[in-house]
C-alpha cells in the first residue's frame, strides 16, 4: 500500500513529541498498522499454562489472522493458522478446549494437533490419490515465527524476525518481576474479553509511562480507601523506564530493605524467599536498594502488565495482582481488550484467592481503575476522528525543555534502561517512535504458498 | 432447571416477581446505595466470563475467571466509589433500563429461601450520539426471607456474550 501523502509529517510530529490527533482515529494510518506494525512484530498470543496438557489449545488472533495456538501430543507449543487448506473454512470455532484433532466442518478434511493433516475423505476418487494432492507432509499453515519467554508466547507473521529475545532486548530485565517470581513462572486466568471504542495505541501508551493521569483519573479509587498510593504526591516520587522494546512505571516505596519492601506491597515471606532465589542481583536491587517497585509496563506494539497492591478487605492489609492485557485492534476507532489474571504458580492458594479478587476490583472488566480509564480513551477517540484533530498536534512532551534536554537527569539506578524520576512522557515518546519506524518501512511480502499439488 | 416452578398466583412468586422489578428500578436510578441495602451480609454476586466450547466439552465458562465475583466489602466499594465525586465513568452518568423479564421461582429445601431465574436486557446510553450498548443475561438468585423482607443472598449472572460490546462494567446486573 502507498502511504498516505503526508506521512513523512506525521512522522516527523511524532518524533519531536508532537502528536498529530487523527493518528488515534484514522483509517489510513490503521490500514498501515495492519501491515508494517501487526505484520511485523512480535505479538502476545498466549502463556503455556494456558494449555498445560497435550491437546489443549485457545484460539488467538493477530488483528484479523485467527490462530490455533494448541499443545501437540509431544508438549510442543504450535500456532497454526486456522484456515482450512481445502476451501478455507475455520478448522476450529470454540475459543478453548482440548483435541487430538480437528476436523473441517466444511467437507471434512482432519488435522493432528500438531497441524498435520491426516484425514482427506475420498483422497483416492477424488484426487487421484496423492498423484492429484499429496497428503503426507502436509500441515495448516503455521504462524510464520513462533518463540516463548517466560511461558509467554510470542508469534511474528515475518518469517525474517529477529529471535524473541533480541526484540524484547532489555525489557526482560522487568519482564521477570511479573512473570518470574518462583521457577515455575506464572499462571494466567481469563482473559476477560470485551470491546471499546478507542484506539489500541492510547491503552499501550498509557500502561508504558503515564503516571501523570493516576492522582487524577483515579481520585476515586483513593478515596474509598481502596488504595492508598496514587496520591500525587507519591506518584510523581516514581520513576518510569525504558528498555528494550517495552517500558513501565514505577512506585517509590518507603525506606526499607528488599524483604520489608516486598511485604510492604503484601507478598508472604514464602513468595519472597523464592523472588530473592530467582532474581538477579541487579533485579534485587532496584527494589532492596533503589526502592522503587514495579507497577503499570507496556510492550511494543500492544501488550500491557499491571502490578498493583490494592486493600482487599476491611483491614489496612494490602494484597497484590498482576495482570496481562493486550490492546487488540479491531479498527481505527475499536479496541478488543483481553485482560488476564496472572500469578506466580508456587503461590499459596489463599493468596492466589485473594490476588484475584484484588484483580477483579482494579482491573478487567469491571475494574474500578479500568472504568475510568476507558472512559477518558473512548472520548480521546471519538474526538480524534474529525477535520479539527488533523490540525491538533497533542503535546506528548512532558519532561522535555524546549531544546530536547529532559528536566531531570537520567537516574542512576541498577535497573535496565534509562529511567527518569517524577512525571515525563519518555516512555510515550518511545512507544510511539518505534512506531514511527515501522510504519516509515514497508514489510516485504513474503510469496504466496500452495499445497499438495506440483513440488 | 428439572422443579416444576410456582405458580404465577403463588404468593411467594408474586413477592419475588415485585422484588425483582423494584429492584431494577433502584438500578436504572443508580440509587446504589438503597439497592446494597437489598443485600445479605454473606451475600456473593458472580458473573462468570462465557467462552464459546464445543458442545462436548462439558463447560461454557473460563475456569476460574468472572466479570463480577463479589462479596458484601466489594460491593461495598464500588457502590462507595459511585458515591465520590470523581466516578468519571459515571459523570455524566449513562442512562440506564433494566428490562426484567422470564421470571420464575422456586421453592428450596429451606423455607426462608427462594429461587429466582430470570433474563435481563440492559440498554445502556452515554453521551448524546454514542452507540448505545446492550447486555442481555439470564440471572438465578437466592433470595433470603428476613424481618426486613427478601435479601439477595446470591446471584449468578450468565451472560449471553463471550467478548462483552460494553466499554465496562460500572453498572450491575
Ligand atoms: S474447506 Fe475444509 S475440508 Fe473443505
Ligand atoms: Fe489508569
Amino acid at each position: 500500500m502507498d502511504d498516505p501523502a503526508d506521512l513523512t509529517t506525521v512522522l516527523a510530529d511524532v518524533r519531536r513529541g508532537m502528536i498529530p490527533a487523527h493518528v488515534y482515529n484514522d483509517e489510513e494510518i490503521f490500514r498501515l498498522e495492519a501491515q508494517r506494525i501487526f505484520a511485523r512484530s512480535w505479538v502476545f498470543l498466549a502463556h503455556e499454562s494456558e494449555i498445560p496438557a497435550p491437546g489443549d489449545y485457545v484460539v488467538r488472533r493477530i488483528l484479523d489472522d485467527s490462530f490455533i495456538v494448541v499443545r501437540d501430543e509431544h508438549g510442543a507449543v504450535h500456532a497454526l493458522f486456522n484456515m482450512c487448506l481445502h476451501r478455507g473454512m475455520q478448522v476450529c470455532r470454540a475459543e478453548l478446549g482440548n483435541a487430538s484433532h480437528f476436523r473441517c466442518p466444511y467437507h471434512g478434511w482432519s488435522y493432528r494437533n500438531d497441524g498435520r493433516l491426516v484425514g482427506l475423505p475420498f483422497h483416492r476418487e477424488a484426487y487421484g490419490g496423492d498423484a492429484g494432492f499429496r497428503r503426507s507432509d502436509q500441515r495448516l499453515l503455521p504462524a510464520p515465527a513462533l518463540d516463548t519467554y517466560n511461558g509467554l508466547v510470542f508469534a511474528s507473521l515475518d518469517p525474517d524476525a529477529p529471535p524473541l529475545r533480541e526484540f524484547l532486548g532489555d525489557f526482560v530485565f522487568y519482564l521477570d518481576y511479573y512473570t518470574r517470581q518462583s521457577p515455575s513462572g506464572i499462571e494466567l486466568r481469563g482473559p476477560q474479553r470485551w470491546r471499546i471504542k478507542a484506539n489500541w495505541k492510547i491503552g499501550a501508551e498509557n500502561f508504558a509511562g503515564d503516571m501523570y493521569h493516576t492522582p487524577h483519573t483515579h481520585t476515586s479509587v483513593v478515596e474509598i480507601g481502596l488504595f492508598r498510593e496514587p496520591k500525587a504526591e507519591k506518584r510523581k516520587d516514581g520513576c518510569t523506564y525504558w528498555a528494550g522494546s517495552g517500558g513501565g512505571t514505577t512506585y517509590k516505596l518507603p525506606p526499607g530493605d528488599l524483604r520489608e519492601r516486598l511485604r510492604y506491597v503484601g507478598y508472604p515471606d514464602v513468595m519472597i524467599d523464592k523472588m530473592l532465589r530467582e532474581w538477579s542481583p541487579a533485579q534485587r536491587a532496584v527494589i532492596g536498594e533503589d526502592g522503587f517497585m514495579v507497577s503499570a509496563a507496556s510492550v511494543f506494539p500492544n501488550l500491557s502488565f499491571v502490578h498493583n497492591w490494592p486493600k482487599v478487605g476491611e483491614s489496612d492489609d494490602v494484597l497484590p495482582f498482576i495482570s496481562l492485557r493486550q490492546w487488540q485492534p479491531v479498527g481505527p476507532d475499536e479496541t478488543e481488550v483481553l485482560s488476564w489474571f496472572a500469578v506466580d504458580k508456587e503461590a499459596p492458594e489463599e493468596f492466589k484467592a485473594l490476588s484475584y479478587k484484588a484483580y477483579l476490583m482494579c482491573f478487567g472488566s469491571s475494574g474500578m481503575f479500568e472504568q475510568d480509564d476507558v472512559e477518558n480513551w473512548v472520548s480521546l477517540t471519538s474526538t480524534a476522528a474529525g477535520t479539527m484533530a488533523r490540525r491538533l498536534l497533542l503535546n506528548s512532551r512532558m519532561g522535555l525543555l524546549a531544546d530536547d534536554e529532559p528536566v531531570v537527569a537520567p537516574l542512576e539506578w541498577s535497573g535496565a534502561g534509562t529511567a527518569y524520576v517524577g512525571y515525563g512522557e519518555y516512555n510515550q515518546r518511545a512507544l510511539l517512535a518505534r512506531w514511527a519506524d515501522c510504519l516509515e518501512t514497508p514489510v516485504r511480502t513474503p510469496s504466496a504458498v500452495g499445497f499438495g499439488t506440483g513440488s | 432447571m428439572t422443579a416444576r416452578p410456582l405458580p404465577f398466583g403463588d404468593e411467594r412468586h408474586l413477592l419475588v416477581h415485585q422484588w425483582l422489578v423494584d429492584e431494577a428500578y433502584l438500578l436504572d436510578a443508580q440509587d446504589y446505595a438503597a439497592w446494597l441495602d437489598l443485600m445479605t451480609d454473606d451475600v456473593r454476586y458472580v458473573m462468570p466470563v462465557r467462552v464459546t466450547t464445543g458442545r462436548a466439552a462439558g463447560f461454557d465458562s473460563a475456569p476460574g475467571m468472572a466479570h463480577f465475583d463479589e462479596d458484601r466489602y466489594s460491593l461495598g466499594r464500588r457502590v462507595a466509589r459511585f458515591a465520590t465525586e470523581h466516578a468519571w465513568t459515571e459523570d455524566p452518568p449513562s442512562r440506564l433500563r433494566h428490562f426484567v423479564t422470564n421470571v420464575r421461582t422456586f421453592a428450596t429445601d429451606s423455607a426462608d429461601e427462594l429461587l429466582a431465574e430470570s433474563a435481563v436486557l440492559l440498554f445502556r446510553s452515554r453521551g448524546d450520539v454514542r452507540e448505545s450498548a446492550l447486555l442481555s443475561a439470564g440471572r438465578r438468585d437466592v433470595l433470603r426471607r428476613t424481618a426486613a423482607g427478601l435479601r439477595l443472598a446470591h446471584r449468578t449472572i450468565t451472560v449471553d456474550e463471550s467478548v462483552l460490546r460494553m466499554q465496562n462494567l460500572a453498572v450491575f446486573l
